[in-house]
């Protein structure tokens, strides 16, 4: 052996020593902000506020605990070293233990341990208990509105490798990877799985819950307006920023313009405090990495208009009708009849620009009607029906039970594949043409009944094809 | 008594710490172990027992698939076997060969009969007309009942056969002329084995055949 | 060596010995012959020890990829499927391919020696274990070269995912060999594990009472009562699963009336124990390097074994706390919560304890040392990441983040490994009769401690800010990227650490240069050290007879009478118990009878028709009957050796 390894051997216990002393500086600098994306850190609702407390609890707790054992044991160690070979021969006095000092200890550290357990057992009922709306001790002391806990939103959430359905049973509406929820009210979450385990994790909200089959597990979170508001800066200040810049609407696509203008994709720090990101924390398959969701925040008439928004989309009877001649239109309203402008013959939705009389022919030329949307939007939408899109996926309808993600305005969400791209134009022809580069394995790709006779694995070289589609995709808003 | 055993055997062997023999700590060990096999298996039943009753709107009631007559008898024949098999460690203790072949054969016909009455149980339940019990299903529906009731007598079933290929083996042995009382340790864990299995099904009769009688 | 062997006739016996169903080797067998047939516990121990290093570095090589995978976000190194495979076998390889057998490696090799035994109770029976050790261990790599490659289930396979229903690749095979393997390595822990029970129960020298007994042998005590209690459990459950997968019951099929929750609870109530099984052997032996290193007998010795046997008794009760987040509901939750506090107590007596033992010693800071100080810390940072984890809304965050994955690598690295480590520097003189080189050794530390920690501490942050364990990816934009890369190189740090280790375990048996170690290098206090190094084949040529508890210490330094005696040389010398065949052939026929009961299809041998796999099975089964039956027939024979007064 060199001399040099030998030479850094006589400091090895200093070395030890110091680079304990030095990560320990290293990793609280690296720490200086601890509000990333997806950080347990940032808790931004009552339930994870509560754990984070426990957790620092427990951190200051264990740090004493290290420091004074481990102190010790340091002092132990200088103390009684054997200073030179001679020393290192001696007899000690061969002591057995002490019963006394054995009993203090155990009691001790018993005591630090109900120190413990008391918020402990606490949160427990905290995290499985949304609070009695008629409790207002409880409520006081958790600083809750009575009506935040009474007008409660459900959210039912199933897993499905790998993404995931939120649905709405109080309004009776269906979306996918995307949670939008109200800031001022509790949402009682429903989990459930239609495969394999799977486990919601939403750490600034809510920690997490699996999803077990068979059993219907259940988590609640509240967001606190006041910590959506406060955020950092690029130095990790606090600071304040309005209601506009953290809670933007989602209904009217500001949400997305918010988001997509404010920050880069791989920026570390979210920008948007509304906006919260998720993750299944169990593992599910081959893509379990990718099954990721997202959350956003809304104000109480935000979220009310983009309820709204979502039922007329869904409910069947204010899809656009037939045009009928026997009926009289007014100004705005959509109908839907043939037409063959683009060369091929489809069925295209129609707004009037004025009031139609009963009787009248559908006549293009008059100028009594406008195209709703463009060509490109219209072909899309047959592409997705004819490219076979639709076996799997249902638009503006509440098919709980396929197989793809529900696409119901699809245009207003932020995020595609299951929250692992931003949803724009570049991104989406970039999943469209190959899906599989960027999730592999994924069951878009992947899934039964799909092999390369299926139109999607050949869109790859059909730009326009690809383009038409994002016309419909992301016209649906 | 065992500690001569062990003597015959080999007196060069030290004598144990305790007195006991090595052997039967083993045997004791393997069957604290066994214990544990079937009482994971038994809670295991249990659990699915309440749940199983009632999966796939196709309700099972217990006394409609067992066959009690048939089961309360076998489970006499194994308990019988039990006194044999505790007269054949006996009579081997005593240096009489012929009693204990008589003994082991006895224990060995009553096994049999056991594992008989278990094989004739299963493929009547298989085929019992209109009440079908298969591992997987129940009257041609999914089922647990038959997945946790299989495994758990099935495994039992496995223990009694192992336990008659093993007195086979010795009664065998008993023909060759080599046997002597320095066997009889040998005899007596194959003994403790075959009570214990005994002793399961003792548990496993009442939680599974009868439970539904008593309540 | 002055010996002289006879063919051992027992007036009573003679014609059981003579009957030669199956040729022996005798005593003075060489080369391979000697190490399949030997039924030296000392030997077996040997080879528990090198293959689970061997396996060391395979488990090492697959934490390797998965690091370089993590470097930065979206890598490209495995794909998803190879990284759950990577995962899955890594988990799976470590703990039951290489901590639980260098454990019984050290269980093998010193045990007898420390309680005064010639041998173990029952040598053929543990030659069997070591055999169904490796079996297991190859019929578990063998998946590699099957459909769907080898199983991407987590080591703790949950229902339903392990079901065929939700199988990835079509006929997937990787979990038939996962659950397969696991069985047979399950009947060699259970085997070794009755073993050790008998023979410290039964084969202590006279005078080695329990409360004499070395800390190190209560722990094997312990940790075989462990195994033989909790591995039932997943022996049933895997029982249960090979059902659903190959008959098609529904144990653990939700869409069939079964209940996915019940395999937790299965595997659980055998993981938990089983958490205990890998750590209480470490703790035994840095129990029993820190007294020696500080000249100073163990403080609290009741204590410290009241407290492991604690612990092992408690380790049944708090199965439910890897289950925090499956919903339990309130009030199981909370009791598993504050029943998972309490075990913290006898662990931080432990702690306690060992900090008391140095107090007032002469403490000399020797490789073995070194480990054994790694131990204690790293043990306490993993275990007060435990108890953080025992309060459920914290573990509510923290369950399957990166935090875990720091938290049990503490334990089992840090803790686990490291009270191996130490123990191999502590006996491996014993073993082969030469000092390590203590430079190396210091530099072994170094790497390993910087390695490790540089390694794991990044990863509580990680859990911390959001990253999900079993990811093989992720998405940039998450700040990951840093802590990652940091703890990839603390990994391959760690890795050649280890790999220059065992390097340095492995060439001591052959490395002439290294000076020789005589009987008690450390002025070590337990009764191994009385005998010569290497340890000759009978062990003791007289049994002692032991007056206290640090036998080889008080023969050095205590009173007259609290010296140890020896039992007069009989004239009949030592009887030793000849070499077998039987076991390995018993083994043999299990590996092909595995093996049969795996496949479905038809084996075909360059395209023809070879043999169904239920004939492969009947043939192994006949194999492993046949060789019980010859196993039964040969009984132990044996010849006498008879050593000089001294020469021990």
């Amino acid at each position: 052996m060199n001399k040099e390894i030998i030479k850094f051997f006589k400091f090895s216990k200093g070395t030890i020593l110091t680079s304990i002393i030095c990560w320990f500086f290293i990793f609280l600098g690296g720490c200086s902000r601890i509000d990333h994306k997806q950080s347990a850190l940032d808790p931004k609702g009552l339930v994870s506020q509560n754990q984070y407390d426990i957790f620092m609890l427990s951190v200051w707790i264990t740090i004493f605990l290290f420091c004074a054992v481990g102190g010790c044991l340091l002092f132990v160690l200088w103390k009684y070293r054997a200073k030179s070979p001679e020393e290192a021969m001696e007899v000690p006095p061969q002591s057995h233990g002490n019963s006394k000092i054995e009993a203090f200890l155990i009691v001790a550290s018993t005591v630090i341990l109900i120190i413990l357990a008391i918020p402990t057992l606490q949160g427990v009922v905290l995290m499985n208990r949304v609070p009695d709306p008629n409790d207002s001790e409880t409520l006081n002391k958790l600083n809750l509105d009575k009506s935040s806990i009474e007008d409660a939103i459900t959210v039912n959430v199933t897993g499905k490798r790998f993404f995931w359905v939120f649905e709405y049973p109080q309004f009776g509406i269906v979306t996918a990877n995307e949670l939008v929820f109200p800031a001022s009210k509790a949402i009682r979450v429903n989990l459930r799985t239609e495969d394999v385990i799977h486990s919601f994790w939403l750490p600034k909200l809510a920690g997490k819950m699996d999803l077990m089959p068979g059993q219907e597990n259940f988590l609640w979170f509240i967001a606190d307006q006041e910590k959506i508001l406060s955020k950092m800066d690029s130095d990790g200040n606090p600071i304040k920023s309005s209601i506009e810049d953290a809670m933007p609407p989602v209904f009217n696509g500001k949400m997305r313009e918010k988001i997509f203008a404010k920050q880069k994709f791989t920026d570390e720090f979210e920008a948007v405090g509304g906006l919260f990101y998720g993750q299944c924390a169990e593992y599910c398959g081959n893509s379990h990495a990718y099954m990721s969701f997202r959350a956003l925040a809304q104000t109480d008439e935000d979220f009310e208009s983009w309820v709204k928004k979502y039922q007329d989309a869904q409910n069947p009877n204010l899809q656009p009708l037939e045009y009928d001649p026997e009926k009289e239109y007014q100004s705005g309203t959509v109908v839907s009849f043939q037409d063959d402008s683009t060369g091929e013959t489809l069925t295209r939705e129609y707004t009037a620009t004025k009031s139609v009389n009963k009787g009248q022919a559908p006549n293009l030329s008059q100028a009594a009607w406008k195209k709703t949307h463009s060509d490109d939007y219209e072909i899309g939408k047959k592409l997705f029906s004819s490219l076979q899109c639709v076996q799997c996926h249902a638009i503006n309808r509440t098919g709980l039970g396929s197989k793809g993600p529900n696409l119901t305005l699809f245009g207003i969400r932020t995020s595609l594949a299951a929250g692992w791209m931003r949803n724009d134009e570049e991104n989406l022809s970039q999943w469209l043409k190959n899906s599989n580069d960027v999730k592999f394995g994924n069951l878009m790709w992947n899934g039964e009944g799909v092999d390369d006779s299926h139109p999607l694995r050949n869109l790859e070289d059909d730009d326009e094809k690809v383009n038409q589609l994002i016309a419909y995709l992301l016209g649906l808003k | 008594m065992s500690e001569a055993a062990a003597h015959a055997i080999d007196h060069h062997e030290p004598e144990t710490s305790t007195g006991i023999h090595n052997k039967k700590v083993l045997m004791w060990a393997f069957l604290g172990s066994d214990c544990m096999f079937f009482g994971t298996l038994i809670s295991t039943h249990l659990i699915y027992r309440k749940i199983s009753a009632t999966v796939g709107g196709n309700f099972l009631d217990i006394r409609d698939v067992f066959d009690i007559e048939l089961t309360s008898f076998s489970t006499f024949i194994l308990l019988a076997s039990s006194l044999f098999m505790a007269l054949a460690v006996s009579a081997i203790h005593k240096g009489n060969l012929t009693s204990t072949r008589w003994m082991l054969f006895g224990t060995i016909i009553f096994g049999a009969i056991f594992l008989a009455c278990q094989v004739y149980e299963f493929t009547h339940f298989v085929h019992a007309p209109g009440n079908e019990l298969t591992l997987s299903t129940y009257r041609g529906e999914p089922h647990v009942f038959g997945s946790t009731f299989y495994v758990l007598t099935g495994t039992h079933g496995t223990h009694v056969a192992i336990g008659v290929f093993w007195l086979l083996g010795w009664l065998i042995y008993s023909f060759t002329g080599k046997m002597s009382t320095a066997d009889a340790m040998d005899v007596e864990v194959c003994g403790l084995y075959w009570h214990f299995v005994d002793i399961v099904w003792i548990i496993i009769f009442p939680v599974v055949y009868l439970m539904e009688y008593a309540f | 060596m002055a010996t002289e062997s006879i063919k051992y006739l027992s007036p009573d016996t003679d014609n059981k010995t003579e009957t030669k169903v199956f040729p022996r080797p005798d005593q003075h067998a060489k080369g391979i012959v000697n190490w399949l047939t030997t039924i030296d516990h000392k030997k077996i121990g040997i080879m528990y020890g090198v293959s689970a290093l061997f396996f060391l570095l395979l488990g090492g090589l697959e934490a390797l990829l998965i690091r370089s995978q993590l470097w930065s976000h979206n890598m490209e190194v495995l794909t998803n499927r190879e990284y759950n495979q990577m995962f899955t076998m890594h988990g799976t390889t470590m703990v039951f391919l290489v901590i639980m057998p260098l454990s019984a490696a050290f269980f093998n090799f010193i045990m007898p020696l420390q309680i005064g035994a010639r041998d173990v109770a029952f040598p053929r029976m543990n030659t069997l274990s070591l055999w169904c050790f490796i079996a297991g261990g190859i019929i578990l790599n063998l998946s590699w070269f099957f459909t769907g490659g080898s199983p991407a289930i987590g080591w703790f396979g949950y229902a339903p995912l392990t079901d065929n229903r939700f199988a990835e690749v079509l006929g997937d095979m990787g979990p038939d060999f996962w659950i397969f393997s696991l069985q047979v390595l399950g009947v060699a822990s259970l085997l070794a594990s009755f073993n050790f029970i008998t023979t410290i129960i039964n084969m202590r020298a006279p005078g080695m009472t329990m409360m004499r007994l070395p800390v190190f042998t209560w722990m094997t005590l312990i940790v075989s009562f462990l195994i033989i209690l909790a591995f039932p459990a997943i022996t049933i459950a895997l029982v249960e699963l090979m059902f659903d997968r190959t008959y098609d019951t529904n144990f653990y099929d939700f869409l069939e009336g079964g209940k996915p929750h019940l395999w937790q609870h299965l595997f659980w109530i055998f993981g938990h124990p089983e958490v205990y099984i890998l750590i209480l052997p470490a703790m035994g032996i840095v129990s029993e390097i820190i007294p020696v290193f500080s000249r100073k007998p163990l403080f609290g010795y009741g204590l410290i074994v009241f407290s492991g046997a604690i612990i092992g008794f408690m380790g049944f009760a708090v199965w439910s706390h890897h289950m925090f987040t499956t919903g339990m509901g309130i009030v199981a939750t909370s009791a598993f919560s504050i029943l998972t506090m309490l075990i913290a107590i006898p662990t931080g007596v432990k702690i306690f304890n060992w900090i008391g033992t140095m107090w007032g010693g002469r403490i000399r800071f020797e490789t073995p040392m070194l480990f054994a100080l790694g131990f204690i810390t790293m043990f306490m940072v993993g275990g007060f990441t435990g108890i953080m984890h025992s309060s459920v809304p914290i573990d509510a965050q923290h369950q399957d983040s990166y935090f875990v994955v720091a938290h049990f690598h503490y334990v089992l690295i840090g803790g686990a490994l490291f009270g191996l480590f130490a123990g191999f520097y502590f006996w491996i003189p014993k073993l082969t009769g030469k000092m390590l080189n203590e430079k190396l050794g210091k530099f072994v530390f170094t790497l390993m401690f910087i390695g490790f920690n540089l390694t794991f501490f990044p990863m509580h942050y990680l859990g911390m800010i959001g990253q999900p364990r079993r990811t093989h990816s992720y998405n940039e934009g998450h700040g990951f990227e840093t802590w990652n890369q940091i703890a990839t190189i603390g990994a391959f740090i760690l890795g050649i650490g280890i790999a220059i280790g065992i390097y340095q375990f492995i060439t001591a048996a052959f490395n002439k240069k290294l000076k020789s170690a005589g009987k008690n290098p450390w002025d070590a206090r337990t009764l191994e050290w009385t005998l010569s190094s290497p340890v000759k084949e009978y062990n003791f040529a007289r049994t002692p007879i032991i007056k206290s508890r640090d036998q080889a210490w008080e023969n050095s330094y205590g009173p007259k009478e609290n010296h140890s005696e020896k039992e007069p040389l009989g004239d009949h010398g030592v009887h030793m118990p000849d070499r077998s065949w039987c076991p390995l052939i018993t083994s043999i026929g299990l590996f092909i009878f595995v093996l049969g009961l795996l496949f479905r299809e038809s084996i075909e041998v360059s395209g023809s028709y070879f043999a169904t796999p239920y004939e492969v099975a009947i043939g192994g089964c006949s194999v492993f009957v046949l060789g019980i039956i010859l196993w039964a027939l040969e009984g132990p024979a044996g010849y006498h050796l008879f050593p000089k007064e001294n020469e021990e």
